[in-house]
């Protein structure tokens, strides 16, 4: 893609990112939304075959209509209210809306259909901008809203939690797998949301570092399903080595930094009273962990065949060098030692 | 005066329906140039001067002319009007969905007639969309300048988006 034209597209992609996070006016939050998804268009599209293009449609189509029904129901309630704060929105009906609105721009159960589709047409790179920074934006948003619903967020975050798991239990593609991944992780931090936004935020916080080092080491192992992953071992001894304890991570493991936010978040949930969300909450993680887990067996637990000439790529084409392969080790520190770190982490958000 | 916005108000759903049941942008757009006309009529008769303008000025003689366009350089052999089938149905749906609407919301809304364009309920030397307009210009200036880079940035996005000829999203540009 030109360099001009790649510059613009992702300055475009943080100032909308950066006006929705400094707006308390819903005009100028949904303004930065529609920059957003419409600087990411072009990123999605630039391979121009027909599954990035049908990928860039269905995110165009789902975004906008998710950005329609929170403009309509931001000057609903404008017009009810007298005035276009995000922080005091008091009508039960419009704010319902907006956080539908949200939620479907998020990829939360039901609204998540497009979440697979979507990233799985785009490049591992723009896969990893969709997961990671366009949920920024609506999860600040949401965070802003008082008064939802509450069994809304719940029942939103537990069939979330549950579909993220169920869903990535079949796939072997490996985008669709982090796109139920990202799912379920959101459903646990909408869990959370209504109780304590620190802890949410926090979640949201560890999510982005685990994906991130999940779809830069795809990408440097260059693997799009579960039978490319069986030769990451000829090409980087040591991602092979890592890799499990990253995906470990993501299953919300201890000694791992993913452990901490469903821990914190159990505890809470606990100590709320809600033992029947916890419990489900709890058990529906199994479900992903299980299919991390096989993503470990394949990549690091078993030796797959292979013939000679292919066993030694790594003394070739060492180091494999991608653009984002300078974060990688930045973020496998934060996703593998962050744990011990969580006290000091959580002043940093509360 | 309320029985013609009575009827600007009836084109008004016959424009809508006319729009939403097409699969083919020409006929859809002639539905909106009758939908904004109507519509124009409909601000006129509230007390609007400055809104009606635009719709005219702006809306069909800057955006439509360029939709005009723009579906002529991706245009089909066969477009669907308004005697195929497929597009009857819809239109079935259309009025069967407003005719719907009317029987539950019908006498609810008897306080509407006779409204002003500005809702102050006071006189005011300024109409209410004027105020605004500029309002718009003064206070939100900065607004303004966002908007007009966000539009910016839809130009770049379209522009990349099809460029290419067999190789871009549109195959014949």
């Amino acid at each position: 893609m030109n360099p001009y034209l790649l510059i613009v597209l992702l300055t475009s992609l943080g100032l909308g990112t950066a006006l929705t996070l400094s707006s308390t006016h819903w005009l100028l939050a949904w303004l930065g939304l529609e920059v957003g998804t419409l600087a990411i268009l072009p990123l999605m599209a630039q391979r121009h075959h027909p599954r990035a293009t049908e990928a860039a449609t269905k995110y165009f189509i789902v975004q906008a209509t998710a950005a329609a029904t929170l403009l309509f129901a931001a000057f609903n309630n404008a017009w009810l209210q007298g005035h276009s704060d995000i922080q005091h929105m008091s009508h039960p009906l419009f704010t319902s809306m907006i956080t539908l609105a949200l939620l479907l721009k998020l990829g939360l159960a039901p609204m998540h259909t497009w979440m697979p589709q979507v990233i799985q047409g785009v490049s591992l790179n723009t896969g990893l901008i969709v997961s990671t920074w366009q949920k920024i934006a609506p999860f600040i948003l949401l965070l802003q809203i008082k008064q939802i619903h509450p069994p809304l967020l719940t029942i939103i975050g537990l069939a979330s939690i549950l579909i993220g798991g169920w869903g990535g239990l079949n796939q072997t593609q490996l985008r669709k797998i982090l796109a139920y991944s990202s799912i379920a992780h959101l459903g646990w931090i909408l869990l959370i949301l209504q109780h304590s936004t620190a802890l949410a935020t926090y979640a949201l916080l560890i999510y982005i570092f685990m994906t991130s080092a999940t779809f830069i080491t795809l990408k440097k192992c260059k693997a799009t399903t579960i039978n490319m992953l069986t030769t990451t071992w000829t090409k980087a001894p040591t991602i092979t080595l890592v890799a499990p304890l990253m995906l470990l991570s993501l299953g919300g493991l201890p000694p791992l930094s993913g452990f901490a936010p469903k821990w914190f978040i159990l505890q809470e949930l606990t100590q709320l009273n809600f033992i029947p969300h916890a419990s489900i909450a709890a058990m529906a993680a199994l479900l992903s962990l299980s299919y991390y887990l096989r993503l470990s067996y394949s990549i690091t637990l078993s030796l797959s065949p292979n013939n000679l000439p292919e066993c030694l790529q790594w003394r070739v084409n060492y180091p494999i060098s991608t653009p984002l392969s300078s974060a990688l080790p930045a973020a496998l520190a934060l996703t593998l030692f962050l744990l011990p770190l969580t006290p000091s982490a959580l002043t940093l958000i509360i | 005066m309320s029985y013609l916005v009575c009827v600007l108000l009836f084109g008004l759903m016959v424009g809508s329906v006319g729009v939403a049941s097409n699969r083919s942008p020409y006929f859809a757009a002639m539905g909106l140039v009758m939908v904004s006309g109507v519509g124009c009529g409909v601000l006129i008769c509230f007390g609007g001067s400055f809104l009606p303008l635009v719709f005219f000025l702006i809306y069909l003689g800057g955006m439509m002319v360029v939709f005009a366009f723009s579906a002529a350089l991706s245009a089909e052999p066969y477009p669907y009007g308004w005697g195929n089938r497929s597009v009857k149905m819809y239109v079935a749906a259309y009025v069967l969905g407003v005719g719907c609407a009317w029987k539950v919301l019908l006498g609810k809304w008897s306080g509407f007639w006779g409204g002003n364009l500005d809702e102050s309920g006071e006189l005011l030397v300024l109409r209410g969309d004027m105020m605004g307009v500029a309002a718009m210009h003064d206070v939100g200036g900065w607004m303004l300048v966002l908007g007009g880079l966000g539009l910016l940035l839809t130009l770049f996005v379209v522009l990349e988006l099809v460029r290419g000829v067999s190789r871009g999203g549109l195959r014949t540009v």
